[in-house]
């Protein structure tokens, strides 16, 4: 009794959003008046109304929130800097797309062997890479990291397999996944996912590894000087963060029905990158704050006007601009991040006179 | 015939073309507690960059209770019992102070790739870091973050995060650098505590000659990265060569030394 409500009291705020969540596509069918399961024409639902628009937001949102928290676990927990983290997005959609599309599976095994194989395969050239270039230092391995991404984006551009540019269509996708027929579904696999990256990470964090990798973060060569093989961790590190975003990549794939290039695009790690500092690098709930901030300004602004004097700015036009403006600001208000800044303003008034 | 915890056969490291460490051998005694003084560029924190692992010595041998370490590398040696501090404050600034000592308790340990158990289950750690922080004094900001500490408490909190795996070998490279005079005192009160425990090797890279001729049982003098002279306490005061090379600041500071205490 006395764990569970110590598990309560140290969790309440992060369940009641859990239970938010869950509620959240049947909250905004209320409100709107429309179905979560979308319009029904015959036997079939049409993905059309408030509830199932704000269940794709939701679904893409929880994809790059997992994301971002697997690239805080290397960066902003362990101090490695990767700028290849899109290669295991992007390789995750098409790994999955690839296995559905290639081998010939009934669809609902595809899918089954299409995961596992994202899974093992990202957590495995992770460690492969991490094994060839972690020895590298700073901003070599992430020079090094960049290269082998756009290696593979470039490739994956040209391969007539997948058509090039224009990528490969999701057409065998198990109809119960299908997020054109059965979005809600999609959803609520996207939230597990999410809650479970979340409640792991965590966990992982707060472990003696994780109270290791946030040594190497801090202070890598003391760390050695005090015993602990310190590349073993960083290995450990970037093998469960490949695996995250392998995982999000799947989301992201499906929720698109498509594996395309721009999946494995610089951009997707540079999103990750920010959403980290903007959130805070190292905090917990920071960089999963920084993401959803992005995305639903994104989704939100898209089609918003600003007007200053007689110039009328079209926000969804000039979203990186904003974005960068955004970024610019935040890191000169909040030199930590927003939930990190408020930690150590906190931790001030802790402070010895 | 004497027991010795860790020696050197011949060390020699080179950097390109400086020898910053040229042919050092020396024995060091169990139990013993051991100065190595010298001017600047004597090749001190070389040396004790390569009893920890830091650098590989270009040749010769490191020798750890009669077997070869010279191929260990730097975090095999904590779990051999050979641990070590640095000159330069070397902690993690933003983890507390508790933390920085409790990692280095963990080290040990065989739970580092436990990763699913929160850390605070295992309080053994946790015990053994306060144990230290009382020892040297800093029980009372163990929850401060590292980096607020004052320059003498990160000094304070080195020699912590040192004696917390409990090595057999301790080396100390300069423990008192750039602390105020009046603070000195009682770190060298502390480091003659746990030697009084006798259970443990010093191994000391000191400048402050006050401190090295009061609590050393045996000195060596390094110069050039070479061994200019070794013994006790006494007989290097004595020594014509050391004096004739290096002791005007050794003379300066001991005649200061008796001001002080007289």
């Amino acid at each position: 009794m006395n764990r569970v409500g110590k598990f309560l009291k140290e969790n309440w705020l992060y369940l009641t959003v859990l239970v938010l969540l869950i509620l959240l596509p049947h909250l905004i069918g209320w409100a709107t008046d429309s179905s979560p399961l979308g319009v029904q024409r015959g036997d079939r639902f049409i993905m059309r109304g408030q509830s199932t628009y704000w269940q794709s937001v939701f679904i893409e949102l929880f994809a790059l929130a997992i994301l971002v928290m697997s690239y805080n676990l290397m960066f902003g927990f362990t101090g490695v800097i990767s700028f290849g983290h899109a290669l295991f997005f992007g390789g995750g959609a098409y790994i999955t797309g690839m296995t559905l599309e290639f081998m010939g599976l009934e669809p609902t095994l595809g899918l089954l062997v299409g995961v596992l194989l994202t899974l093992g395969i990202c957590g495995l050239l992770g460690l492969t890479i991490g094994l060839a270039t972690l020895r590298l230092r700073g901003v070599y391995f992430a020079i090094f990291t960049l290269a082998i991404a756009e290696m593979v984006w470039v490739f994956f551009g040209r391969f007539p397999a997948t058509n090039g540019e224009d990528g490969l269509t999701l057409k065998s996708l198990p109809t119960f996944i299908d997020p054109t027929q059965n979005r809600i579904f999609l959803y609520y696999i996207a939230l597990a996912a999410f809650a479970f990256t979340f409640f792991f990470i965590r966990r992982l964090v707060s472990s003696p590894t994780g109270r290791v990798f946030q040594a190497i973060r801090e202070n890598e060569e003391r760390a050695k000087a005090i015993g602990y093989h310190t590349l073993r961790f960083k290995l450990f590190a970037i093998t469960v963060a490949s695996t995250m975003a392998g995982g999000a990549g799947i989301l992201h794939g499906i929720l698109n029905k498509s594996a395309r290039p721009e999946y494995l695009s610089v951009t997707h790690t540079v999103d990750a990158l920010l959403m980290t500092i903007i959130g805070g690098v190292g905090t917990f709930v920071g960089p999963v704050l920084g993401a959803a901030g992005l995305e639903l300004a994104d989704v939100l602004l898209r089609d918003a006007k600003l007007t200053l004097g007689t110039t009328v700015i079209n926000v969804g036009e000039s979203w990186n601009f904003l974005l960068g403006l955004v970024f610019i600001v935040v890191v000169l208000v909040f030199p930590y991040g927003i939930v990190g800044t408020w930690h150590r303003w906190r931790a001030q008034r802790r402070k010895p006179k | 015939m004497t027991d010795y915890i860790l020696q050197t056969e011949a060390l020699r490291k080179a950097f390109g073309g400086l020898v910053a460490v040229d042919n050092v051998s020396v024995n060091i005694t169990r139990g013993a507690m051991h100065s190595i003084i010298g001017p600047n560029g004597a090749g001190k924190t070389t040396f004790f960059n390569l009893l920890n692992g830091t650098f590989k010595p270009t040749s010769g041998r490191v020798i750890y209770k009669g077997e070869d370490i010279t191929e260990q590398p730097m975090h095999r040696r904590i779990h051999l019992g050979i641990g070590r501090s640095f000159q330069i404050t070397n902690i993690f600034p933003n983890l507390t102070v508790l933390e920085n000592v409790r990692l280095a308790a963990q080290a040990i340990s065989d739970v580092n790739f436990h990763w699913f158990r929160p850390a605070s289950r295992y309080t053994q750690f946790e015990r053994r870091a306060f144990e230290v922080l009382e020892l040297v004094g800093l029980r009372d900001e163990a929850f401060y973050p590292a980096n607020v500490l004052p320059h003498g408490g990160k000094r304070k909190l080195e020699l912590a995060i040192l004696l917390a795996p409990d090595p057999e070998v301790m080396l100390l490279d300069e423990p008192t650098a750039g602390m105020a005079s009046e603070q000195v005192p009682q770190l060298m009160e502390t480091i003659a505590t746990i030697k009084a425990q006798g259970n443990k090797t010093i191994v000391m890279v000191e400048h402050n000659m006050n401190v090295v001729m009061g609590v050393s049982d045996r000195i060596t003098v390094m110069n050039l990265g070479r061994v200019l002279a070794e013994g006790a306490p006494a007989e290097i005061a004595k020594n014509e060569t050391v004096q004739r090379v290096y002791l005007g600041e050794l003379y300066g500071d001991l005649s200061e030394a008796g001001g002080a205490h007289g």
